[in-house]
């Protein structure tokens, strides 16, 4: 055929412009837009959670939590609450929000939740918060004997070894944490030890330092189960500062998050008992694309509102999969048509790799082997009963969902619980494979049963790394005008009429014998 | 590798893709496929066209058609069941002969009539047909190998396949049953495929299971030399199955009865690329010579005769 011919065929046509008008949408996403073509590099978010575990008094009960107050180093992104049968309000609380829990009755144990997600600006430091706000000087306050002149004697003696208020502060700190001193000892039994904090900022109030107590937790990956971690900032009528109460030392806790700053207690109840929270934070990564437009809401851009990132999170993610499933197809045409490799079925791999990507590979092949194996070892025994297609096919699948909860099970009994992923195959298509492989078997013998479960599993494995490609997977779902050009490729494809590497293999004898 | 390519190129053997996309989709049309697909409709067909078929004695749609299986059978002495829609050789049973009220087999094992029944009630029930659809039992005339082939075949008949590209001929080969394809013509199960000479029907060198043989595997007889008798007759009865299904491109299944010859046991719309190991040749410069000639004759004597002229002397074009 000429070229003139080949480039003017209706198909050629076509092809050329699918490619020209995806990657004109393109060009314009990237140059007008910006978006990325690589995957830039990921904002880090983190998950945190207040637990709130407790039991109802079989009354009314009612339970108020100080929320996260708007802060500038961190932003808040997301958040929810998991009620359980209470009715909810968010409401204020002098400077603070707040949420709060109510239920005519309970009983028994409960627990509430919060959730948020919260995004770190790395470039701000923790030191500059409020520094706009005027704090005015806190009045003294009144002491008894002979807790007024042990504390005198404490800030006397703090103030001879200080220049400023934060080196006062600092040196305030580290002689009451001198367990020994005569004074330290009068000031410490005065109140109960959880109420520390507290005492200590009542007592830089005898100087008139203004100072506030503030509840945080630390942002560590998969932390579960921390504590509220309470802290002291000091104001030097500029800035504010963190102070370890327990120490005097001049720093805040690592990765801290300030939950509320000032107030007594975070959690409020009426008619609670056991009552007990804890926090759990956790850390994930989402690309740069989705973190500006969660937090900027929409991009301004008309274009831009044709972009995936306007349906909600969940289906976000539902089309993150589906527009990588035209990939597979083309990884199966190529194995099909140029190589020739002898799958069970024309698009079973690529569900197959579906399965793989949530499993992980090498689980993934594992289970598959197995579940294939004595599903076809059943499906050999009802050979013999002579079963009618369709019931036969039921009655494999039944099978196949028995075994599916007996591999389960078993893993779960060994503490394997990669092996719980099994429940994410495709039944049905596990079903058809078993019954196209024992076929294959009956008809054209064990030989080519192996090669052709060799080769389904050989292509599902290839879908599995084109599937879950970051690149790709960030191509696809930025510019999904690019399933125009899978499209034209697939067209392409289709008037291949060259040979398969299987068939150079299956005719090689052919030409040592011609040249005889 | 790509050496290999080349030459496979040079020498014209033709691919999947190019059978698929050039031939197969050109010239076949998928109104077509139900007519040879389904055994009893091109019976049908071919009785109609006056095209020797085996006879059928009996088809059976429903289990309540097996009810009236044994005087259906009474006149018989011997006959074939196969499925209407079944490939491969699966699901065929032949009957050689009768003992009393036992139906014997070629192996000598014999049957009652509940079992022959059984057996057609498997084929209805669509055991053997392709994707498990219903299906219907034929019972037919049982053929007889030709003494000149009885040498060659391990109790099965053997059968010849024509492949004919627009009505005319255009390669041959014949498939032997042996003992490990347990009676049956299908290559894939062990049979041995040997090609035929077009233009003059003598069989040249034979292929088992991919490998270049030149002994019946069960029976060390030379598979080169065997003159195919009738082989006019034979092409003339291939080609004319082209205006039978229309098919441009099709594999024509024929067996040769000691009595009455050769005749039209099936046709094959996607038939297989074997046929070139059979024959050590490419097909695609012989279907591109037929396919260069405008104007094909109505005639299928006249279509054998060009193909004679076409693939006649002169070798086939390197």
């Amino acid at each position: 055929m000429s070229v003139r011919r080949v480039l003017f065929s209706p198909l050629m046509i076509l092809v050329l412009v699918l490619s020209a008008v995806a990657l004109g949408i393109m060009y314009m996403k990237v140059t007008v837009l910006h978006m990325p073509l690589m995957p830039e590099e990921f904002g880090e978010v983190w998950t945190v959670e207040a637990r709130i575990d407790f039991a109802g008094r079989n009354g009314p009960a009612r339970v108020n939590l100080l929320l996260p107050q708007d802060h500038a180093v961190f932003k808040r992104l997301d958040e929810n609450f998991i009620s359980r049968g209470f009715g909810l309000t968010i409401g204020s609380s002098g400077d603070y929000r707040q949420a709060s829990w109510t239920r005519r009755r309970s009983q028994g144990d409960q627990v509430l939740f919060y959730r948020a997600q919260i995004f770190p600006e790395p470039e701000r430091s923790m030191e500059v918060t409020d520094a706009d706000r005027e704090v005015p000087f806190p009045p003294i306050p009144d002491y008894q004997e002979p807790l007024a002149s042990a504390i005198n004697d404490v800030l006397a003696t703090a103030r001879s070894e200080s220049a400023d208020i934060f080196s006062f502060a600092s040196r305030l700190m580290a002689i009451l944490a001198d367990e020994d001193d005569e004074n330290v000892k009068v000031i410490r039994q005065s109140r109960p030890a959880s109420q520390w904090p507290h005492l200590v900022t009542e007592i830089l109030a005898g100087a008139r330092i203004p100072s506030r107590v503030v509840s945080g937790i630390s942002l560590r990956d998969d932390y579960i189960e921390q504590p509220l971690i309470t802290w002291i900032e000091v104001n030097n009528g500029q800035r504010w500062r963190g102070f370890n109460p327990q120490t005097g030392d001049m720093r805040y806790p690592e990765r801290f998050y300030p939950w509320v700053k000032g107030s007594d207690s975070i959690l409020d109840t009426e008619g609670v008992r056991n009552l007990h929270i804890s926090f759990s934070t956790s850390r994930n990564t989402i690309d740069q694309v989705t973190l500006s437009e969660q937090l900027d809401g929409r991009l301004a851009t008309g274009f831009m509102n044709f972009t995936l990132y306007n349906l909600p999170i969940a289906t976000q993610d539902v089309y993150k999969v589906l527009l990588m499933v035209p990939l597979g197809a083309l990884v199966i045409a190529v194995m099909r048509v140029f190589i020739g490799v002898p799958t069970f079925g024309t698009f079973s791999p690529v569900l197959i790799a579906l399965a793989f990507r949530e499993t992980q590979l090498g689980w993934g092949i594992t289970l598959f082997m197995i579940i294939m194996f004595m599903g076809f070892l059943v499906r050999i025994a009802l050979a013999n009963l002579h079963l009618l297609l369709v019931p036969r096919l039921s009655a494999m699948l039944i099978i196949v969902i028995g075994l599916m909860v007996l591999l389960s099970l078993l893993s779960a009994r060994l503490g394997l619980t990669q092996g719980l992923s099994i429940a994410l195959f495709p039944m049905v298509i596990l079903t058809m494979t078993i019954e196209r492989m024992s076929i294959v078997w009956e008809e054209r013998g064990g030989k080519e049963t192996i090669k052709e479960t060799l080769g389904t599993l050989v292509v599902a494995v290839a879908g599995y790394y084109v599937m879950t490609h970051a690149a790709l997977t960030h191509l696809m779902f930025n510019f999904p005008e690019l399933l125009l050009i899978v499209l034209a490729c697939c067209l392409l494809m289709g008037s291949y009429t060259g040979y398969r590497v299987s068939e150079v293999l299956r005719f090689r004898d052919l030409v040592g014998n011609r040249a005889q | 590798m790509i050496f290999t390519w080349n030459k496979l190129l040079k020498q014209g053997i033709l691919g999947l893709n190019a059978r698929n996309h050039r031939y197969i989709m050109q010239y076949n049309s998928r109104h077509s496929y139900p007519l040879v697909d389904d055994k009893l409709k091109t019976k049908t067909l071919a009785i109609a066209a006056g095209i020797t078929v085996p006879t059928l004695y009996a088809a059976m749609t429903t289990p309540h058609d097996l009810s009236r299986l044994e005087k259906a059978l009474a006149p018989y002495q011997e006959f074939v069941v196969k499925p209407a829609h079944g490939s491969g050789g699966e699901g065929v049973l032949v009957i050689d002969g009768r003992r009393r009220d036992l139906f014997v087999k070629p192996d000598g094992r014999a049957l009652t009539l509940e079992e022959v029944r059984y057996h057609a009630s498997n084929i209805l029930s669509g055991i053997y047909s392709l994707g498990g659809i219903p299906d219907q039992a034929m019972f037919e005339y049982r053929v007889r190998v030709s003494p000149v082939l009885e040498t060659v075949s391990y109790r099965g008949v053997p059968d010849i396949r024509v492949l004919v590209f627009r009505g005319v001929p255009v390669m041959a080969m014949i498939r032997l049953p042996t003992r490990s394809s347990d009676g049956k013509a299908n290559l894939h199960q062990g049979a041995v495929g040997v090609g035929i000479d077009i233009t003059t029907g003598v069989t040249t060198k034979g292929v088992c299971q991919n490998r270049v043989v030149s002994e019946h595997p069960d029976f060390g007889v030379p598979l080169s030399g065997l003159h195919i008798p009738d082989w006019l007759t034979l092409l003339e009865l291939a080609t004319r199955c082209y205006e039978l299904t229309g098919l441009g491109y099709m594999g024509v299944d024929i067996v040769l009865d000691k009595q009455k010859g050769p005749m039209i046991l099936e046709i094959n719309a996607r038939p297989g690329l074997a046929i070139q190991i059979a024959n050590q040749s490419g097909l695609q410069h012989r279907l591109d010579r037929v396919e260069s000639i405008k104007d094909l004759p109505d005639d299928p004597k006249e279509r054998v005769a060009l193909a004679l002229t076409l693939f006649g002397e002169q070798p086939v074009p390197a």
